[in-house]
């Protein structure tokens, strides 16, 4: 039964996505029509002059953007094995405030998955300085801070479905939400390559790992991102972490880690193909309230690679331990198919094995479907 | 007396170094650049983030270009959102204020530029639309002239001791223009309202300025890649017209371009979209001499 299921859910998923890839075969009957129409108007068209051509009206708006996340999955954890439902919608407003400084903010609508009903938040609102001397850059607000590469990123924005297992064990299902300061700055070097220093303070907000500090006990982080051209097709990022934070033994943790991203994208056909590579670790040391130190690990390593314009692949292997806890941990392998119809829209389909040494182990295949409207940021490199 | 020398040395160096101090610029593709020092001429430093045979719609934000632009005086930029993928993080990022949007060294260098294709509503449905109008206005040398002008206009602000040098580069320029022009239109006034079809949505300024003829695309919807239903409609639209030339750009494969060229025994003429598309192009005018005479070789 489990079988035919699994069989039914994935045929509706794959239809979906043929569905998109055939969505433009119109008829030829069709194709005449617009060939008439096309020549009347080639015929009616006016010729074109130098006469210049009154623009869109300029506008002081924000950048708005909404971004629904809907999700199907099946499930061999547990007896309710099927779920779909909307995950989330993001809502984001950004905009330069005046010469001095830009402005951010992201609402989140999540679904609570216990009783299925939405409440709103707020995730970031930052306002971040873009005229400082000397390289620096100050943000100052809530913001998803530099602890990992993965961790700034939002869900829509990360190539699988499911965030590094790392992530959720040692923070939360989206990682680390901080408020208070964070100050960059361009390291200038002999090299002349690009090596930014990160350093953020303030209060964390309560995860797996951290909490919000009962005293004057803030959330320190430090970050060193080294970004190495090897050709005009490939890249390299090494970066480096390290946070000290209160934790729930009303003691601290402190954390190190690690991150190397290689790209490779042709530039001349970089909209084709393209290969990334990307692997993280962090190494967690929780004091306790015994005196006692426990150390766990997380890390995950993962391959993508866009085999044509539109559809990508990819596999992942996690690990990950349970901060506090030892001896404790999951090890997930992750199998990705993602289609990108357009820029606004991406399904995706991901498989996962969760093995896990403390719960029963499970699998899972997950659809998930992106789509935006709206004028979103881009994101970073 | 070696101690006033030295000094005198000193002195030299410092105001020899101020006097020849280059003002540095990047642009966002490769025309700009090449326009940029025709005008700057050696008063500047230009350096392009997008290659010739890069889409310009696609450009990675590399963290190496924001560098790159913490240190420039000046940013140059197609606009109309040709960019709007990838300039914005580059440009958030690289704690520059000179080069912001509103600063002395941000030049938007589709100011005063006829635009074509200017849409009255705007909708998704149709793919990759430009609220602006569209911005391969480069692709009119005419429109060259009007690029150099706004360089220069900003050359100027930041640097107006040199403000004759500058206009006298920008006149050589315009003169260049206009006597390559007329070239260009002689050779090819023979092939005048020739039919062709393009891959993208990106030659109506070449298309206006040397009277071709766009009759379709070989993408359904800008942005979106060929489709079979399209390609037949093409092949059917070409064996009716009896359009034998296709116009494919360097960053798109030429399977689809191939495919219908085939089906109709047509041709497939990859042009330079910008400069340093191909190694001959080095220059903004080889630009329009290669694509003349691809187009020329073509034809006849």
């Amino acid at each position: 039964m489990r079988m035919i299921q699994v069989l039914l859910f994935q045929g509706v998923v794959v239809s979906f996505i043929l569905a998109q890839i055939q969505a433009d075969s119109s008829a030829v009957a069709d194709s005449l029509l617009a060939i008439e129409l096309q020549a009347q108007m080639q015929n009616q068209a006016p010729t074109q002059t130098t006469t210049p051509v009154v623009r869109s009206a300029p506008t002081t708006n924000p950048d708005m953007s909404a971004i629904g996340d809907f999700r199907t999955l099946y499930s061999t954890n547990g007896s309710r094995n099927i779920e779909t439902y909307f995950n989330a919608l993001e809502v984001q407003l950004s905009s330069v405030v005046d010469p001095y400084a830009s402005a951010n903010f992201l609402f989140s609508f999540g679904r609570d998955s216990l009783n299925g009903d939405f409440s709103a938040g707020l995730e970031v609102a930052t306002l971040t300085s873009i005229s400082l001397p000397y390289s620096l850059e100050v943000t100052l607000g809530k913001f998803k801070p530099h602890f990992t590469k993965v961790n700034i990123l939002h869900p829509h924005a990360f190539s699988f479905v499911e965030f590094p297992t790392m992530i959720k064990n040692f923070f939360a299902e989206e990682g680390i939400f901080m408020e208070g300061l964070s100050v960059s700055v361009l390291v200038p070097n002999p090299w002349d390559f690009y090596q930014e220093l990160d350093f953020e303070v303030g209060r964390s907000f309560v995860n797996n790992s951290l909490t919000n500090g009962t005293k004057n006990d803030l959330l320190y982080i430090v970050h060193l991102n080294n970004f190495f051209e090897l050709s005009d097709n490939s890249t390299l990022g090494v970066g480096f972490s390290g946070l000290t934070g209160p934790n729930a033994f009303i003691q601290r943790t402190a954390m190190t880690g690690f991150d190397i991203t290689y790209k490779w994208k042709p530039v001349q056909f970089n909209t084709y193909n393209s290969f990334t590579w990307q692997t993280e670790g962090l190494v967690s040391m929780s004091d306790t309230a015994k005196g006692s130190t426990i150390k766990s690990y997380g890390a995950y390593s993962m391959l993508e690679y866009q085999i044509e314009k539109r559809t990508f692949i990819g596999t992942r292997f996690d690990y990950a331990g349970l901060p506090g806890v030892e001896k404790s941990a999951d090890r997930t392998a992750s199998l990705l198919l993602r289609f990108q119809p357009t820029e606004f829209q991406i399904l995706a389909l991901e498989f996962q094995n969760v093995n896990r040494n403390y719960a029963p182990n499970y699998r899972q295949v997950v659809f998930r479907a992106i789509f935006g409207i709206g004028t979103h940021a881009a994101h970073a490199y | 007396m070696k101690k006033y020398l030295f000094i005198n040395i000193l002195v030299m160096l410092f105001f020899g170094s101020s006097v020849h101090s280059q003002i540095k610029i990047v642009t966002t593709i490769p025309d700009l650049k090449s326009i940029a020092e025709a005008v700057g001429g050696d008063r500047v430093d230009a350096f392009s983030i997008a290659t010739g045979y890069q889409n310009p719609h696609f450009v990675d934000p590399k963290p190496s270009y924001i560098l790159k632009l913490s240190k420039a005086d000046m940013f140059i930029t197609v606009g109309l959102d040709l960019e709007i993928g990838w300039v914005p993080p580059l440009l958030n990022s690289a704690r520059n204020a000179k080069i912001q949007k509103g600063g002395e060294g941000y030049v938007d260098a589709s100011v005063n530029i006829p635009l074509l294709q200017v849409p009255s509503n705007v909708n998704r449905g149709e793919g990759d639309i430009h609220i602006y109008g569209n911005p391969h206005y480069w692709l009119d040398p005419l429109n060259g002239k009007i690029i150099a002008q706004n360089i220069c206009t900003a050359l100027t602000k930041i640097d107006p001791d040199h403000r004759s040098e500058f206009q006298a580069n920008l006149k050589k320029f315009n003169d260049a223009v206009d006597s390559k022009i007329k070239e260009w239109e002689m050779k090819l006034s023979k092939y005048k309202n020739t039919k062709v079809i393009v891959y993208h949505n990106e030659w109506p300024y070449f298309e206006q300025r040397f009277g071709l003829k766009i009759i379709d695309f070989l993408e359904p919807k800008p942005g979106i890649p060929p489709t079979p239903s399209q390609l037949a409609k093409i092949i059917n639209l070409m064996k009716r017209e009896n359009i034998k030339i296709i116009i494919n750009s360097p960053y798109f494969t030429a399977d689809a371009a191939n495919l219908v060229a085939r089906n109709v025994n047509g041709k497939v003429v990859t042009l330079g979209t910008s400069v340093s598309a191909y190694p001959s192009i080095k220059t903004y005018f080889d630009l329009f001499d290669y694509n003349v005479q691809q187009l020329l070789m073509a034809m006849q």
